[in-house]
């Protein structure tokens, strides 16, 4: 909230430099957002006198001005303006001033003729008519004729003031006004605050005779005040109110006007005033809408309404928005004679949700959203009768509406101070809660060390101990907290067996040259088109945001693979040769579509490749270790991903599951992410080797009888898988066999086409003696035997 | 014979002096020590020695042989030592040159500065629990103390999966979880990625990762969670860091506060980093709100805590000086590995 300074010492000494205040009030609990020096916009601009006139001898379109700046002797100034005259008060920039509009002027030669300095318009100096009167008339603003020639532009625009903009939590809807964070300015600076008192006198008359006011929505409206004034006498509003509506961000529009929203930015209670002329039937209702109702508001903007919107409606038609903004014709015109004062509470839901409905924001709106305070209401509509007075611009009808649906006043909370100090840790005396409770308007009474404290309406947000805890701490000041270390029983915080077994796969992967990345859990609803991933399957189960930043974030992923490519794509386009990467992230599986409750969250592994010396092995190597790490032996079998190289891709099967897929990137899907390198990646699906139990280990003795080893070359089809042989193997070795290692495949020269050449190297072991070619002999008969069975001969 | 003997030493010994490969030293030994070498030679011609002569001239052939011997020894001795140096000079390697290994990877420094996190809260005793990311209207908001009409559910701009369920804005729907599940004494963090609608600029990310700190026993106070952070940030950002509280609004808590630590690259002075504040602001904290400890079951008149949110992300990129919150979602190879260090602590 934008307040001036000069606005604010209306109700409260500030004795301190600026940067002083704003840092108490940051140490009180209120963010400053910025501090504007009015007067840093503009320097050197004084107001002048054209003291003579003449044509520039060289151009038709110039004139050179003799002007009186305040000093001794005159200052020549060539301007193209037409609209001055000799006598009139201008503003002049002299030589080596700035202009609010970032123009730096200086004295120079227009067509030959010196000019030291510049006339301004009322743009030039950034002004708008509200601002001075004149301000958007083409040509060098004219100003008034009492104004003293020489005087700094500044104080001639009211100009020396500082404007603080103040953050308010959204705790603290009291101080969405310049009285409150007056109020909020005297405690932190321990000085007086002075709310401005009510005076005013009546006419006599009856409200009753010029309006009648029902409300038929007491629960979204729990109080409606309004009050008459007659004879309205409707004219420019003075300086002072002038300067502190322009400080705060508003134009100036009327006296009447700018009393509303006077008072609204002074108390955070918004208002309206109607024209009664335009109140058809001399009613108001508030009410819901009707479902397709209309109303054209003040911006000249149509809406159509649903009847869970609030509306201030006269005998015919919805005549405001309730809280939100009135309506095109309903509010005060040049010529309007009597008015009707409303000040409301609206509840803030209602508010918010109709604001939200019809894309409207308005001062009013987010008061009313933030909540208003229904016990401040008489005071609101006190004071803005008081302003009337001031400004003598009407009479004042007798008689009050006020239509009030029930509110706590006051809420009185009991507590002591030593609960109060329990939950700080900071002995604060009771003289000193109780002195800066009553500062802050709580009333508060001490009985030894029971409080009593009376909050005042405006305060709905001190419920008890924590809140008035809170509110004298702020004020003691939170540099009294002295930390305390840690008390208690001295134990280890645990991880969760998940973040444990994560951590450990993330090192094992970081061993392995994998750098671990972060992607976003949300990708576009089209990732899995450039995967062409089928209708049917499971990942095309995805959860949407209901109001995604925009299509490419609008997914929550079933899959990890499609962020991966993103990120090997980007390096791969910023020319870095190779890179492994990993990403352990959560994979989003909806129980049921639409979403009815909340959707598994899994643990998912990606792996992603690329460079020279990478290939489906080294992606393999990498995916088995992940397996190794969990003692788990899943069989790898071919599989069909549409976005992999179809000869180059497998499964791993883990009881009966598939829990990884992998292989090398398919040319096409390589293309769509623009790549011209092979590229492999994998995903792992983890809960499983989460949830595998990891067996206890247990030493083994080492082996005491030597091994004997054989070498096996064999010939077979090309397309036989080696993993079909090793079975074949292992299934003839039996318990003698100890270990089989492939040492070799060969296809070409000296191998018949469509053959290959398989080596292995086989170690066999007895354990409790050595190993005889008797033991052998049977056990290779048998291997050899099984290995022809599935098309293996022997090569000599 | 013995001035044949001495002659022979003395042509031995100026030949062995010349040798210089192993050929050339072996024949050597053959000519003179050999089994017809000339020492056996010569031994053999003792015989025509008087019997009183022998011994004497015996031993002189002895000494002449060992003489030989040590002189053959020493060669060959020397002779290997000259090759094996040789041979080393030759190994010689250049040192500069870069050592074969295979490159490590660097984990990512978001989780690295997370695992510092986690690793001091452990040692204060706190457990490390999880929640999940999209959560119900329930737990992210309503058990947190903003009911549907607050206005503090502006302040956080929130993704919306269905009716009731959303992407989760803070990580503090773990408190409730937690609260609901134990009983105190409850000591707890809680990391994981959180959510808002907030467009992607260098300071901020639709996607963002806290932490969430609860304790709840007898007789917390705001002390505690003073020394908590005050402990917490020592760890991160030096020993002589200082932290500040300053009055905020949260809904959960109560009382609420902003904590600041002393800036760590001017130490208080104020700079670029602080914007000459002399401070920066890292995380939000408080006393749990009554409303929300009886909400979950645990008597407020019994029992106090406190809880904190810290931004892994902001602390990320001040700690390392990262200035563009973006280079962490971007994961260029040549950014992530810039953090291979930090795997050893």
């Amino acid at each position: 909230m934008k307040i001036s300074l000069s606005w604010l010492k209306r109700y409260v000494d500030i004795d301190v430099p600026v940067e002083t205040l704003c840092d108490k009030m940051v140490m009180s609990g209120f963010e400053i957002e910025g501090i504007e020096d009015l007067s840093a916009t503009m320097s050197n601009v004084v107001a002048a006198k054209i003291v003579k006139l003449e044509k520039h001898p060289d151009a038709d379109k110039l004139q050179i001005c003799q002007m009186d700046v305040g000093g001794d002797e005159l200052v020549q100034i060539v301007t193209g303006a037409q609209n001055v005259f000799e006598g009139a008060i201008v503003p002049a920039a002299l030589h080596d001033s700035h202009l609010p509009n970032g123009v730096h002027i200086k004295k120079g030669k227009l067509r030959g003729v010196e000019s030291n300095g510049m006339l301004c318009s009322g743009e030039e100096l950034c002004l708008k008519e509200g601002d001075y009167p004149g301000a958007e008339v083409y040509g060098i603003l004219i100003l008034k004729d009492d104004v003293k020639v020489g005087t700094d532009m500044r104080d001639v625009l009211h100009l020396n003031d500082v404007v603080v903009d103040f953050k308010i939590t959204a705790n603290r809807p009291d101080c969405q006004s310049v009285l409150g964070v007056a109020r909020e300015i005297a405690v932190a600076l321990k000085t007086e605050f002075r709310k401005p008192e009510i005076a005013y006198t009546t006419v006599g008359g009856d409200i009753a005779d010029y309006i009648k006011v029902t409300v038929d929505e007491p629960d979204i409206c729990p109080r409606y005040m309004g009050r008459v004034v007659k004879n309205l006498r409707i004219g420019p509003s003075p300086d002072w109110m002038v300067d502190c509506l322009r400080a705060a961000g508003m134009r100036s529009i009327n006296n009447i006007v700018d009393i509303t929203n006077f008072v609204m930015l002074e108390t955070g209670q918004p208002m309206h005033a109607f024209d009664l002329r335009d109140v058809k039937k001399n009613e108001i209702i508030v009410r819901r809408a009707k479902n397709g109702e209309e109303i054209v508001t003040l911006d000249d903007k149509a809406h159509t309404l649903t009847d869970n919107m609030l509306v201030i409606a006269d005998g015919e038609a919805p005549s405001c928005l309730a809280g939100i903004m009135g309506s095109a014709g309903s509010g005060i015109k040049d010529d309007t004679t009597e008015l009707f004062f409303e000040a409301a509470k609206f509840r803030r839901d209602s508010v918010r949700k109709t604001a939200r409905a019809l894309g409207m924001r308005t001062e009013s709106s987010a008061r009313f959203e933030h909540g208003v305070d229904a016990g401040s209401i008489p005071y609101v509509l006190d004071r803005a009768l008081s302003l009337i007075a001031e400004l003598d611009c009407g009479d004042i009808v007798d008689g009050t509406i006020d239509k009030v649906n029930g509110f706590t006043e006051q809420r009185v909370i009991k507590t002591t101070a030593s609960d109060i100090c329990a939950l700080l840790g900071v002995e604060i005396p009771v003289e000193k809660m109780v002195e800066i409770l009553n500062r802050l308007e709580i009333e508060t009474v001490a009985d030894g060390d029971a409080l009593t404290c009376t909050v005042p309406s405006f305060r709905d947000d001190v419920e008890g101990r924590a809140d008035l805890a809170e509110e004298v701490m702020r004020v003691y000041g939170y540099n009294h907290i002295v930390g305390t270390p840690m008390r208690g029983a001295v134990v280890r915080g645990q991880l969760l067996p998940e973040r444990r077994k994560g951590d450990a796969l993330k090192r094992r992967l970081c061993e392995q040259g994998l750098s671990e990345i972060a992607t976003y859990s949300f990708i576009s609803s089209k990732a899995l088109d450039t995967l062409g991933l089928p209708a049917d399957d499971e990942r095309r189960n995805e959860v949407h945001l209901l109001n995604p930043l925009g299509e490419e974030y609008s997914t929550m992923r079933t899959q990890l693979t499609t962020s991966m490519l993103t990120v090997l794509s980007t390096n791969f386009n910023r020319k870095i040769p190779a890179a492994r990467f990993f990403e352990l992230s959560k994979r989003f599986v909806p129980k049921a579509l639409p979403l009815t409750e909340q959707p598994d969250e899994l643990p998912l592994l990606s792996i992603g490749l690329y460079g020279e010396g990478e290939d489906f092995f080294t992606l393999k190597g990498v995916v088995e270790s992940v397996f190794d790490l969990f003692s788990a032996k899943p069989a790898y079998e071919r599989a069909a991903e549409p976005f992999l190289h179809p000869g180059r891709q497998a499964k791993a099967v883990l009881n009966g599951e598939t829990v990884a897929t992998f292989g090398e990137l398919h040319p096409d899907t390589a293309e769509q992410y623009g790549f011209d390198t092979r590229v492999y990646v994998a995903e792992i699906k983890m809960e499983a080797l989460y949830a595998a139990k990891q067996s206890v280990i247990l030493y083994k003795p080492l082996p005491r009888h030597p091994a004997v080893e054989r070498d096996l070359a064999l010939l077979c089809d090309a397309d036989l898988p080696v993993a079909t042989i090793e079975d074949a193997i292992r299934k003839g070795g039996g318990k003698l066999l100890e270990s089989v290692a492939l040492f070799d495949v060969y296809q070409g020269k000296q191998i018949e086409d469509g053959k290959k050449s398989v080596a292995y190297n086989l170690m066999f072991r007895k354990a409790d003696g050595t190993l005889t070619d008797a033991d052998l002999e049977p056990v290779l008969d048998k291997i050899f035997r099984l290995l022809e069975k599935i098309g293996c001969t022997l090569r000599a | 014979m013995k001035e044949k003997l001495e002659a022979l030493r003395s042509e031995a010994m100026n030949d062995i002096a010349a040798v210089q490969d192993e050929q050339t030293l072996d024949a050597w030994r053959v000519k003179y020590l050999g089994k017809k070498g000339a020492l056996t030679e010569i031994l053999r011609g003792m015989g025509a020695l008087p019997a009183e002569e022998r011994p004497k001239m015996g031993q002189l052939v002895n000494e002449v042989r060992a003489a030989f011997e040590q002189a053959f020894a020493e060669k060959s001795d020397n002779m290997k030592n000259a090759a094996k140096n040789a041979r080393l000079a030759a190994e010689t390697v250049d040192v500069t040159m870069p050592g074969k290994t295979n490159k490590g990877g660097s984990l990512h420094p978001l989780n690295q500065t997370l695992a510092d996190m986690i690793d001091i809260f452990q040692s204060m005793g706190f457990d490390v629990v999880d929640g999940p990311e999209i959560e119900t209207d329930h737990y992210n908001f309503e058990a947190l103390n903003v009911p549907a009409d607050h206005p503090a559910r502006d302040m956080q701009d929130t993704f919306y999966l269905a009716d009731n369920l959303l992407l989760r804005t803070q990580t503090s729907a773990a408190q409730i979880r937690t609260m609901e599940t134990r009983k105190p004494p409850i000591r707890i963090i809680c990391p994981g990625r959180v959510y808002r609608a907030d467009e992607v600029d260098a300071t901020h990310s639709p996607v963002f990762h806290q932490v969430e700190g609860l304790v709840v026993d007898k007789g917390i106070t705001m002390c505690d969670l003073k020394g908590v952070l005050e402990q917490f940030a020592h760890e991160i950002y030096g020993k002589d860091t200082k932290v500040r509280f300053r009055p905020s609004f949260f809904p959960f808590t109560e009382p609420s506060v902003e904590v600041d630590v002393s800036c760590p690259e001017c130490g208080g002075k104020g700079c670029r980093v602080c914007k000459g504040e002399g401070w920066i602001e890292i995380l939000g904290a408080g006393m749990v709100h009554p409303r929300v400890l009886s909400g979950c079951g645990i008597d407020p008149e019994e029992y106090s805590g406190f809880a904190f949110g810290i931004g892994l992300d902001r602390l990320t990129t001040t700690r390392y000086k990262i200035s563009d919150i973006r280079l962490l979602f971007e994961n260029d190879l040549r950014f992530l590995q810039q953090f291979e260090g930090g795997n050893v602590k």
